[in-house]
């Protein structure tokens, strides 16, 4: 069952997991999904022809008294078959994800973030002839046009969603860039008031640290306006020497003493 | 802690989580061994908790969104619905397509009744409206019988292939378009019925019932029957959609769907009999009394097993004094 946990925006969905910890799922939109399908479609059309010329060719070679009517029918289903055939079997083999969706990063889960089982993708790929009943833009589209999370009704049937796996995070790039300490040589003398202070003046001096690549006078102005708002918090005496302090040294300052108390 | 020494102290654990996942997606972590499996699972949950923990101490940092597509990714890995055991289809076809049978017979009822009533207005329409025959009565080989003619039937493997295919089709597409408030099933039903019915009159009309129903019944007990549960899966998934009840509209269909599907594929399986039949015995040489009573023993085979099998026995509950350690719980012995 659908155990959404706090807000999703439009194109994520949290849900509770075993852990009681929620994840965010992002949603696969519109656009990743149809492409995922035109690459399937490059897969499994070709291989649904050749079934069908091949059952032809058996079909007419076979006997010479066929009616037509027969074999095309016969040819048919060959098509019908192997095409949608292909969407199950790949998403039973490759665990949710058929060749077009590994491609664009795709994967289906069930709505409980876990992956789906038999029944679920044997639900989505049947309901699949109604999705795509006119073809490419088939009432399938449509739904997931509207779909706040961009479900087909495939998808709404077997319980699922389709969520994007890739992640524009890496490990590399999460392991953030070391703040630029360019002119506090150490962390200086205890500032004054320094345990009114925590984690988020921490993580907004990190911020503003680890920030290249602004022009000095802005980011002077930016420091000078960020150090008028530390020594709110810090409540340092009117004649502390702090105050005196060029905002940029203070900031360092006041992010290296945080950063060992914190640590 | 500060946002470098949770990178630091965690991020060989997340590293080896990463590595697992890719070697699981390979494999789909099915060649791992016991221990990496109890690994992989502890991985995970301590992913998890850096995820919370992430989320309330650094919730902007690049650490928390890389935390949750660690888990994203991991956990449909761990977490799954049990496998489909090849073990597990005799068993289905034994017990559980004749239960899911009489689970939806109110749908089921509801789609021969369509079925009868297309039949009943087909047949009407062909006594009614005679100067009208020709056109309501469909061309074919039974369209030929019924004018008295010997038609030629095709070549049994192909015409089975054939039919299968056709019925296979249909009862998919009943299943598959029930989505859409069941009105695509109910049209099929009273479109075969009143096919149906029209041949019928026509055959009637020319004398030749027998004959015309020699041809039909041997498979069409099976073929029809199965016709009707599937028309009765796509009755019952728009039902769904259109009555939910207490649950949303997604989730009613999707209860539906769990419940209905089982016996939409396991009809489509139970149409390569019918098929089969409707190839090689329905135009056979043999009498039409034998291939009546072919029929017959299809039909009274088909129903006592969707009506009988798998019936669950309702004895009466045993009035047996409940053990102490039953209601506590606790292996041991009985206090005395």
């Amino acid at each position: 069952m659908l155990r959404v946990a706090g807000p999703s925006t439009p194109d994520t969905v949290r849900v509770q997991t075993a852990e009681n910890v929620s994840i965010g799922f992002t949603t696969a939109g519109l656009g990743s999904r149809v492409v995922a399908q035109l690459i399937d479609n490059v897969i499994a059309l070709p291989l649904a022809y050749i079934a069908a010329f091949a059952y032809s060719a058996l079909a007419v070679s076979a006997s010479s008294g066929q009616s037509v009517t027969i074999v095309a029918g016969g040819a048919l289903f060959a098509l019908f078959f192997v095409y949608f055939g292909y969407f199950l079997v790949c998403e039973v083999v490759m665990g949710g994800r058929t060749p077009g969706k590994a491609a664009m990063g795709l994967r289906v889960v069930r709505l409980d973030g876990s992956a789906p089982d038999f029944v679920a993708l044997l639900i989505r790929n049947v309901v699949r002839v109604l999705d795509v009943a006119l073809f490419a833009a088939g009432i399938g589209v449509v739904i997931m046009f509207f779909h706040p999370l961009s479900r087909r009704l495939g998808d709404i049937a077997a319980s699922t969603i389709v969520v994007r796996e890739r992640s524009r995070v890496t490990l590399a790039t999460a392991a953030a860039a070391p703040p630029l300490i360019t002119r506090a040589p150490d962390a200086g003398p205890a500032v004054e008031g320094i345990e009114r202070l925590g984690s988020t003046e921490y993580n907004a001096l990190r911020t503003f640290l680890t920030r290249a690549g602004l022009a000095p006078e802005l980011r002077a102005r930016l420091a000078a306006d960020i150090a008028a708002r530390m020594l709110e918090r810090l409540a340092v005496a009117p004649s502390a020497p702090e105050r005196f302090w060029p905002p940029e040294l203070l900031l360092e300052r006041l992010y290296l003493q945080l950063d060992q108390r914190l640590r | 802690m500060s946002l470098d020494t949770f990178i630091a102290t965690r991020q060989p654990e997340w590293s080896e989580l990463e590595a697992a996942i890719n070697q699981a997606r390979r494999g789909r972590l099915r060649s791992t061994s016991a221990t990496q499996l109890e690994r992989f699972g502890m991985l995970l949950r301590h992913a998890s908790s850096d995820l919370a923990i992430a989320r309330r101490d650094y919730p902007d940092a690049q650490v928390t969104e890389y935390l949750n597509s660690l888990c994203s990714r991991a956990n449909p890995l761990l977490y799954r619905g049990s496998p489909m055991r090849i073990s597990a289809v005799p068993e289905f076809f034994a017990t559980g397509l004749p239960r899911a049978f009489r689970a939806a017979w109110p749908y089921i009822l509801a789609s021969c009744a369509l079925l009868l009533l297309g039949f009943i207005g087909g047949w009407l329409a062909v006594v009614l409206r005679p100067d009208l025959r020709d056109s309501l009565v469909p061309h074919s080989l039974f369209d030929e019988l019924a004018r008295g003619g010997h038609p030629t039937v095709p070549d049994a493997p192909f015409a089975a292939a054939f039919i299968i295919q056709n019925n296979i089709r249909v009862a998919l597409i009943c299943f598959g378009f029930g989505v859409l408030w069941g009105i695509v099933p109910a049209l099929v039903m009273l479109s075969n019925g009143w096919m149906l019915g029209t041949i019928a009159a026509a055959v009637h009309e020319g004398g030749y019932d027998v004959r015309f129903w020699a041809l039909i019944v041997p498979h069409g007990v099976i073929e029809l029957s199965i016709i009707v549960i599937a028309g009765g899966t796509g009755l019952m998934l728009g039902d769904a959609v259109l009555r939910p009840g207490l649950q949303r509209r997604g989730d009613a269909l999707g209860a539906a769907a769990r419940s209905a599907v089982a016996l939409a594929v396991g009809a489509a399986m139970l149409l390569v009999i019918a098929g089969t039949m409707e190839a090689y015995v329905s135009p056979s040489g043999l009498p039409d009394a034998a291939k009546l009573a072919v029929g017959g023993t299809a039909a009274v085979l088909l129903y006592s097993w969707l009506l009988l099998a798998g019936r669950r026995r309702t004895v009466a509950p045993e009035h047996e004094p409940r053990s102490w350690t039953a209601l506590s719980g606790l292996p041991g012995e009985v206090p005395t």
